[in-house]
């Protein structure tokens, strides 16, 4: 009896539809684009902030545009994703051995998180908001 | 005596007569309270149809033969109990693999594969049995021992998009396999492996999606694996670059 196997294609543009951990995994990715445009924007608004106050003035007026603040929430949106479903996966990443034992992923977790907040804090003191 | 009846979808292909793999739809199958999946396909196989082919062997989640897609997700057919499904459930083979017949696949890939990235402890100094055991403390022992789990049932190999899209990808099982190895204090081989392992199609190649680790039936984590393995391999490209580095 010959062989003759049967090779079942996957999808090349809609597999990560085809599952709950795909679309999960997919979402996880489109929020680096949102991190990415974020820091894009502030990076000119530094480079404005650097040509003068007019420029300037335009930048902020464009950040603060209905449009700029629509952005700027689906931005943070999209970072909250972003940073939830990262620091997730660290214990998998992270694996740290003392002696027998590891280090709960648990703690591994909260210490990124508890880090974030330290540098969240003194972001806002250095901005004058805190 | 059954407690219930099942109706069962299976996905069939008869290379001899078949052009593309077709369901077949198994009705009222008798089933009791402690069955899995794999005990009704037997059932079907002694009681209803004998064509119907599919793998298994110990029953008891250990020889990793019986894997299968089960209502969508890869499993192990004698660990999926059928109490836990509805009255429907449908039964693929696994995904990312030519089908050879049924439920059966080809898995000539995943063994050359895990071959590549020589899956044995590659001692300093190889010693005769004269000279004694390699010693190693229960700690060395534990850095390793989850990645030690793995039973090679391909549930990972099924779950994983990036192996469904491009098979050049070494893929999970047989990465967790290495990483197991270069981390057993026994062995000296992480350079030996590394034109396999670090390459693009090996560790570069894997986007962590993380399906892997999922559906693993040992819990041995296959995608945690590979993230550890880009650690050190970047590691070792950052030193090579240092004057006086490695």
């Amino acid at each position: 009896m010959s062989r003759n196997p049967y090779v079942r294609k996957m999808s090349k543009t809609t597999w990560f539809l085809t599952h709950g951990r795909y679309r999960s995994y997919i979402l996880h990715e489109l929020s680096s684009f949102f991190v990415a445009i974020y820091t894009g924007i502030l990076i000119m608004g530094l480079l404005r902030l650097g040509s003068g106050p007019e420029e300037w003035a335009g930048w902020l007026e464009g950040v603060t545009s209905p449009a700029g603040i629509v952005f700027h929430l689906l931005a943070f949106a999209f970072a909250i994703i972003h940073t939830v479903s990262w620091f997730k996966v660290v214990p998998q990443a992270m694996r740290i051995q003392r002696g027998e034992d590891f280090v709960p992923g648990q703690l591994l977790v909260r210490a990124h998180y508890g880090v974030l907040a330290g540098v969240s804090v003194v972001v806002l003191i250095l901005a004058g908001i805190a | 005596m059954s407690t219930r009846e099942i109706t069962l979808k299976v996905l069939r292909y008869r290379p001899e007569v078949d052009s593309k793999p077709f369901f077949q739809t198994y009705e009222k199958v008798p089933c009791e309270e402690e069955w899995v999946v794999l005990d009704a396909l037997n059932y079907i196989k002694d009681e209803i149809d004998r064509t119907l082919s599919f793998r298994w062997s110990c029953h008891m989640f250990v020889c990793g033969s019986c894997g299968m897609v089960i209502n969508g997700e890869p499993k192990l057919s004698c660990k999926a109990f059928l109490r836990d499904y509805g009255k429907k459930i449908t039964v693929e083979p696994l995904a990312n693999f030519p089908i050879e017949r049924d439920l059966v696949v080809v898995i000539d890939d995943f063994v050359e594969k895990l071959l590549s990235v020589k899956p044995w402890v590659i001692p300093k100094v190889k010693k005769s049995l004269d000279d004694g055991a390699y010693n190693q403390t229960p700690a060395q022992l534990k850095s390793f021992k989850q990645y030690s789990m793995c039973i090679n049932c391909l549930l990972c190999y099924s779950a994983c998009p990036q192996y469904g899209l491009d098979n050049s990808f070494v893929g999970p099982a047989s990465l967790a396999l290495a990483h197991r190895y270069n981390m057993d204090s026994r062995d000296v081989g992480r350079k030996a492996r590394e034109d396999v392992v670090a390459s693009a199609e090996g560790i570069w190649e894997c986007s962590f999606v993380g399906a892997c680790s999922q559906v693993c039936p040992k819990d041995v984590d296959p995608a945690g694996a590979i993230q550890q393995i880009k650690i050190t391999s970047a590691i070792d490209y950052v030193m090579s670059m240092v004057p006086g580095g490695k």
